[in-house]
């Protein structure tokens, strides 16, 4: 198992509900080829610094996951098939410098995302974010979101 | 003999600061080694160490994938907004 990270900017022409659908359906692809998400963390609409298809906006989400390195090409192969996706940027966290960084993300996300709860995130990172995670991360990753949609309108 | 020093003795900032690891999505900080066009500086002017311009080469080039930097800009749009999306 190894620890990636994957930026995806999805359409800004769909509605809210279409963007979180398709959100869920791009971590179903991470976790149906055996990975672990380990938090995620949606950045919001955001002005792209150039346009992509035409587009000048895009919804920006991150997802912290760890997989085994040979399931990276069939997410990235789904990710291209998928046309609500107009952008994804994978990264690898290999070396222990870098794992260090990415459980500190991981960390500063969640955090992020749970800013109300604060209780679940220290243990949840002593267990170094990979058997807990996708439980505790679940119920914030949804309301999240939400919260995000409501400060927007 | 007192040959007056052309510039000041360099030194790299992200060494100074103990950077060990740079985050793409961090937008700001990798103003410092962009020029006004968004080109990456060369390390002759902002005084990088080689580490930490290989690191900050790779990060800027992975923020103009993901959309957050532009790769370059035209004219006109130096004049209406320089800078106005890093901040």
């Amino acid at each position: 198992m190894r620890n990636y990270e994957n930026l995806v900017i999805v359409k800004p022409t769909l509605t809210a509900e279409e963007i979180q659908s398709s959100i869920k359906a791009i971590e179903e692809v991470i976790t149906s080829n055996g990975g672990e998400i380990a938090t995620t963390d949606s950045m919001g609409m955001r002005k792209l610094a150039y346009p992509i298809e035409k587009n000048e906006r895009g919804y920006f989400h991150v997802i912290y996951y760890s997989v085994a390195p040979s399931a990276i090409t069939e997410i990235e192969r789904k990710f291209r098939i998928n046309e609500e996706l107009l952008r994804f940027v994978t990264i690898k966290y290999d070396t222990n410098r870098e794992i260090k960084a990415w459980n500190g993300l991981v960390e500063k996300a969640q955090k992020k995302a749970a800013t109300p709860a604060k209780t679940e995130a220290a243990p949840v990172v002593e267990s170094e974010a990979t058997t807990e995670a996708p439980v505790a991360t679940e119920a914030p990753v949804v309301e999240a979101p939400a919260a995000t949609e409501a400060a927007a309108e | 003999m007192a040959e007056k020093r052309k510039y000041k003795k360099r030194f790299c900032k992200y060494c100074e600061s103990k950077v060990d690891f740079m985050d793409y999505k961090e937008v700001g900080a990798l103003r410092f080694s962009l020029s006004e066009r968004y080109k990456i500086m060369p390390r002759r002017l902002t005084g990088n160490c080689k580490r930490h311009q290989d690191m900050i080469s790779v990060v800027i080039k992975r923020a103009r994938a993901a959309a957050l930097v532009p790769y370059t800009v035209t004219r006109k749009q130096v004049i209406t907004q320089p800078f106005e999306n890093l901040r």
